[in-house]
């Protein structure tokens, strides 16, 4: 049980959807008023043990991002059980959920008191984090005057200098330069050769996918279509 | 029971940074204009100095109160009623206002109202102390009666970061009801008892329905502070209230939250 670092049993996800705003306000009162719902997650089972690198392949709107919110614990699950263990630090849809108001700097210490860190132990991640993130002036600049680019540069220098026990990127790779990226997957590898550390890599890049994953899971439409080794998964993936 | 067991121990665990982020809530609200701290002295000044010039000299209706000028009687009233009425519509807005913590990282919905609370009670603490010195200036010096500010902003407390958590689910689902609340933000202040004392109204059953308003019954604990000195406890009455209506606004907080933690990620 101790090696498990995410186990999922029998999770479903069902989005709401009504008509209007309106209608899903009236819903909170009454069980009368309609609603679609929309399962984006169907009766998912899987485990994923520690130090393992899972690539989730899928189209979009396959769920991949529903099963990363979940595990992060942004999200909850309508039916079934998650179990996390571990440090999640995530990466989601780019930001990382910045206070714009705040300059980049602030943010770290935002961000990572949020984490559970106290600010001595920032104050020594601090300078990691802003040669990471290398944006120059800016980190002392409000992050509402950033370019989505920096934003993504400034998300992922914090979530990766935490030390966390599972690493969760969601297509985070994608948007910075040549440069950008490979200093991220260098990043990505040398955190992964440090040991125990779970890497959740949701992706279309699958070259870079099969860098860093052994396993990848590929889903179509809230089922997991396939779960295996990574070389099948893209071969899987790619017949979709 | 068990929505309650929750709010409870995510705010225990995140002691800490409801600390931390009623503070950077204050910095926000202040940095950057280059007044600064200024401002939130400078918004209650001059609703009090609206009111007192229209009263005084137009209505004329500004006689002294229990002995006080009519100024002083307004402002004690008007002090707490600065941080209620944040809190009625800030509140309200308050998750929707914190997206980013809610549907992007890990964190407890159910936190945000507390410290939103909280940041709102640090400036209704700065204005306390300048309405104190301006007592003084009257030459009304602090007595034993002060002693149970503390206790009237707990109450002032605990009632509006319920509010704000039952206000705050329903308005991340709903822009309607933030607009709701809005629009009533202004009638909730003519209907509660801080430009006028809620007794001097004629029609008993009115009078009654306003005693059970919040609002009414924190401004006549402040006043009884300032104004009329008189202990809580000689006022049963008002705490029978109050202790009813928290009972209420906390019911209706859990039922909000208890039916709406889970969907609100997705939704906002």
């Amino acid at each position: 049980m101790d090696n498990i670092a995410i186990k999922f049993e029998n999770v479903t996800k069902r989005y709401k959807l009504y008509k209007s705003d309106k209608a899903r306000f009236l819903g909170i009162f009454s069980k009368k008023i309609k609603y679609k719902e929309n399962k984006a997650i169907d009766n998912m089972t899987f485990e994923i043990p520690r130090g393992q690198g899972v690539a989730f392949l899928g189209k979009n709107g396959a769920g991949k991002s529903t099963i990363m919110k979940m595990i992060t614990g942004v999200s909850f699950p309508t039916e079934g059980e998650i179990t996390v263990n571990g440090r999640v630090s995530a990466l989601l849809e780019l930001t990382a959920g910045f206070d714009g108001e705040f300059s980049g700097r602030e943010n770290i210490y935002l961000k990572c008191n949020l984490m559970g860190m106290n600010d001595k132990e920032i104050k020594e991640l601090e300078p990691a984090i802003v040669d990471f993130a290398d944006i120059g002036d800016y980190i002392d600049q409000p992050v509402r005057t950033y370019s989505s680019g920096m934003k993504a540069r400034l998300g992922f220098a914090i979530n990766a200098n935490v030390e966390p026990e599972i690493l969760i990127v969601d297509e985070a790779l994608s948007v910075g330069d040549k440069n950008f990226k490979k200093k991220c997957t260098n990043k990505v590898s040398e955190i992964m050769n440090s040991g125990n550390v779970t890497f959740l890599f949701v992706t279309h890049a699958l070259e870079t996918a099969r860098e860093f994953c052994t396993r990848g899971i590929v889903m179509e439409k809230g089922r997991i279509v396939f779960d295996g080794d990574i070389d099948k998964a893209v071969e899987a993936y790619g017949k979709l | 029971m068990e929505a309650l067991k929750r709010i409870i121990e995510e705010h225990l665990i995140y002691k800490k940074q409801i600390f931390k982020l009623a503070k950077s809530d204050l910095i926000k609200t202040y940095r950057g204009a280059a007044l600064g701290w200024m401002w939130a002295i400078i918004k209650p000044v001059v609703t009090i100095f609206v009111f007192w010039f229209a009263f005084n000299y137009g209505l004329r209706a500004g006689g002294d109160v229990d002995g006080y000028p009519f100024f002083l009687w307004l402002i004690a009233g008007f002090l707490p009623w600065f941080y209620m009425q944040e809190m009625i519509t800030g509140g309200a807005g308050c998750i929707r206002e914190h997206k980013h913590l809610v549907t992007k990282m890990k964190f407890p919905v159910s936190v945000i109202p507390t410290f939103n609370s909280l940041s709102k009670l640090v400036i209704h603490i700065g204005l306390l102390l300048i309405t104190i010195m301006i007592f003084i200036g009257f030459g009304h010096w602090p007595d034993k009666y002060y002693l149970q500010l503390p206790l009237y902003m707990f109450m002032m407390f605990l009632f509006f970061s319920s509010w704000a958590l039952f206000a705050g689910m329903l308005s991340a689902i709903s822009k309607d009801f933030l607009n709701l609340v809005k629009a009533f933000n202004t009638a909730i202040f003519w209907i509660s008892g801080i430009m006028y004392n809620v007794n001097s109204i004629d029609v008993p059953w009115i009078r009654t329905i306003l005693h059970y308003n919040p609002v009414t019954i924190i401004a006549s604990g402040y006043r009884h502070v300032f104004i009329d000195k008189t202990w809580f406890f000689e006022a049963y009455d008002e705490i029978k209230c109050y202790l009813i209506v928290l009972a209420i606004m906390m019911l209706l907080a859990l039922w909000a939250y208890k039916k709406l933690y889970k969907d609100i990620p997705d939704v906002l």
